[in-house]
């Protein structure tokens, strides 16, 4: 990073409060969870100290030492030890602590101070390490180590202002070593000592809170009862709670559309208007409150603590297919999104199971499917949205994928072999906290911001596009299936139907997945603009739904085009395909080759076809087409 | 300075981690085996007071006041003994 200021680094241990602190001193919203290695990258932004002045601050992964670990860990120990190209040594380094567990925590600070860089320590979550009976000692804790120490509550931003005091101008003085620097032997000893000297812990061991709640939510019988009721909710809301915001959505847009058609005059503008943006761009939209709700209960999950039990849970299920537990909170954060979901497989030690995960993490239904599946389900049980059938078909298509990815896992993990280095399972437990509703919001709705860009910028270009290859060139007919088959996109679809053709589909549904590989969601609007024009003529059926206009369409031999046959032959191929060009550039950067992001596109889009074609020509001998 | 045969015994008296009582505080006395550095980071140190809380594959320990899950493989390389009370 080029910059003319000077550089303060935050370093720690996972889950100390690093990013919490971060935003407090900067102003800004990062993400933050109750759940070791939420940040697994790192963060830049700009403080000013208490005279005013200004200082470009980061924030590193959490850290347990500077020697190893997994890859977020070898960022943070990089930059601190100078070895990164892209970011300078830091000037200063305030360690942040959690004040209840300083015995653990000192280690990374005194490894820090080693560095001969100046250090501030910052002793965080004093409130809880104090409820606990933990008597602490800052002025001692200052002496030990002959650095700054200040008690800070970053999440309620107490002692803010005397840690940017503590920073002072110039910074304090660079702190030396009373132990023998490099022997860890010697470090630990000293760091145990000091711990000793500086915090008294309660004699007796007291059950807390975190104690109790776990002995229900770590059970091996109630564990997995709250664990399933807690998944059951999520998946839950999402398909049924989230149909009440939708339906405003949808009322809101034909109002528009109703709007601009009465207002305009007929053409081609009007046309592009109503069919191309509000019709295209608004059928993504709708799904909005899903995506909100997902990412709201991921958030929730990390934030009060509950993520790490989880894991814990899962962990013996996830051995059986050559995983771990730690693996989990990827792969449950791709159903939100993939991308996310393949940035946190950085904290997995084993550097065999991280590519595994990588590698099957887009088969766990990410939400831009949502809006494909709502689509076509209710096609399934004639028309009709809701009802405990439809959640059933959504059970089986997650279950599918997932159950897919695990064996595919466990294949890839068995031809990977064991590691050079055996890892174990070792996660802590962090004692559960009220969520930081503050931070779950404006994180949920930068996701939402996210989506929306997305419709406002690749979708609404996908749909003008679109919008113009059905329109041009332009026949002078009233007939729209002619109008339609002069197009651009009348001549493409001519030329893949003898591909797509034996997967059920005719060559507008094939030119709609050719559009969605650059964003899945986009399948909804092209379907919508694809098929709407064969249904102009007659007011009636224009008025009606999209899934009505599917409904309707047959083979030039009369047979019905959207039969079960091909429903779900449609909805296989989109359990399976990798149609997100983001996720291969963020696969291809994690694993640090195209190779992998590009294999597994090759690997999943030929499966999904093939899986897809099997599948058709299965249920045309059951007689479903 | 302990006789040899002294210092044999009480090793031979120390149990692993894995094989030890639920609900009961103990005193680490020795890690060995590979997975030390990774104990050892997460405060599993020598002298330290550990109470085990949870058996199974994976076990739960409470370690200076924090809650840490840990398989069986790794508790295996943590030697115990009961701790004074």
């Amino acid at each position: 990073m080029e910059t003319s200021n000077e550089l303060i680094a935050l370093a720690g241990n996972p889950n100390a409060g690093k990013t919490t602190l971060f935003n407090a001193l900067t102003g800004s919203a990062a993400k933050v969870g109750n759940y070791a290695g939420v940040t697994v990258s790192v963060k830049h932004g700009e403080m000013r100290n208490s005279h005013g002045k200004a200082l470009d601050l980061i924030d590193l992964p959490g850290t347990y030492s500077l020697s190893g670990g997994s890859p977020d860990q070898q960022i943070a120990r990089g930059v601190l030890l100078g070895e990164n190209d892209k970011i300078a040594k830091p000037d200063l380094v305030v360690c942040v602590l959690d004040a209840s567990n300083l015995e653990r925590h000192l280690q990374i600070a005194l490894e820090v101070i080693e560095l001969e860089i100046p250090v501030v320590v910052a002793l965080n979550m004093i409130d809880q390490a104090e409820k606990t009976g933990l008597r602490l000692d800052p002025v001692k804790l200052s002496e030990e180590l002959g650095v700054p120490v200040v008690p800070i509550q970053a999440d309620k931003g107490k002692g803010i202002i005397e840690l940017k005091q503590a920073l002072g101008h110039p910074f304090p003085p660079t702190p030396e070593a009373s132990w023998e620097k490099g022997d860890e032997a010697s470090r630990r000893a000293f760091g145990l000592q000091v711990a000793e000297l500086a915090a008294r812990r309660p004699e007796a061991h007291t059950s807390t809170l975190s104690d109790k709640l776990d002995r229900v939510l770590l059970h091996p019988v109630l564990g997995w009862v709250c664990f399933i009721g807690i998944m059951f909710a999520l998946f839950w809301s999402i398909f049924s709670f989230a149909s009440i915001p939708m339906g405003w959505i949808e009322s809101l847009q034909d109002w528009a559309s109703g709007t601009v058609e009465n207002t305009m005059a007929e053409g081609d503008l009007r046309d592009l208007l109503t069919q191309g943006i509000i019709g295209g761009v608004g059928s993504v939209i709708i799904f909005l409150p899903q995506i909100i709700l997902l990412f709201f209960f991921i958030g929730l999950m990390e934030s009060s603590g509950y993520m790490a039990r989880a894991a814990f849970l899962m962990d013996g299920f996830m051995a059986k297919v050559g995983l771990s537990g730690k693996a989990f909170l990827p792969l449950l954060s791709s159903y939100a999104c993939a991308i996310p979901g393949v940035m946190a497989a950085r904290t997995i030690d084993s550097p065999k199971e991280r590519l595994v995960t990588i590698f099957v993490a887009p088969w766990m239904s990410c939400s831009a499917r949502l809006p494909v599946y709502l689509l076509l389900v209710p096609m399934l049980l004639g028309g009709s949205e809701g009802g405990a059938k439809q959640a059933l078909i959504f059970l089986s298509i997650y279950v599918l994928g997932t159950l897919t990815a695990f064996v595919v896992a466990r294949i890839l993990r068995g031809k990977l072999g064991p590691d050079d280095i055996q890892s174990h399972f070792l996660l802590e437990l962090p004692p559960y906290r009220l969520p930081q509703w503050k931070y779950i919001l404006r994180h949920v709705l930068d996701r939402a911001w996210a989506f929306l860009r997305n419709a406002g910028t690749v979708i609404l270009g996908i749909m003008i596009l679109l919008w113009a290859a059905t329109t041009y060139p332009k026949l002078d007919s009233d007939d729209p299936g002619e109008v339609l088959s002069h197009s651009i996109v009348g001549r493409v679809s001519v030329a893949i139907e003898p591909i797509v053709k034996p997967m059920g589909f005719d060559g507008r549904t094939g030119t709609a997945i050719l559009t969605s590989f650059a964003a899945r969601e986009v399948f909804v609007g092209s379907m919508a603009q694809l098929f709407h024009v064969n249904e102009a003529d007659d007011d009636a059926e224009t008025r009606n739904s999209i899934r009505e206009i599917l409904a309707a369409q047959t083979w030039p031999d009369g047979r019905k085009m959207f039969s079960p046959a091909a429903v779900i032959s449609l909805l296989i191929f989109y359990i399976y395909a990798l149609q997100c060009l983001p996720t291969t550039a963020v696969v291809a950067r994690e694993t640090g080759s195209w190779k992998w992001g590009i294999g597994q596109f090759i690997f999943m889009t030929v499966f999904a076809g093939l899986a897809s074609l099997l599948v058709y020509q299965v249920a045309k001998l059951f007689g479903l087409s | 300075m302990s006789h040899p045969l002294v210092q044999e015994l009480k090793s031979d008296s120390l149990q692993s981690l894995s094989q030890a009582k639920v609900g009961c505080d103990f005193q680490i006395r020795r890690l060995e085996g590979p997975g030390c550095d990774q104990l050892r980071n997460l405060g599993f140190c020598e002298s330290l007071q550990v109470r085990k809380l949870a058996n199974g594959r994976n076990l739960i320990c409470s370690v200076c006041g924090t809650r840490v899950a840990l398989s069986s493989d790794l508790a295996d390389q943590v030697k115990v003994e009961a701790a004074s009370s």
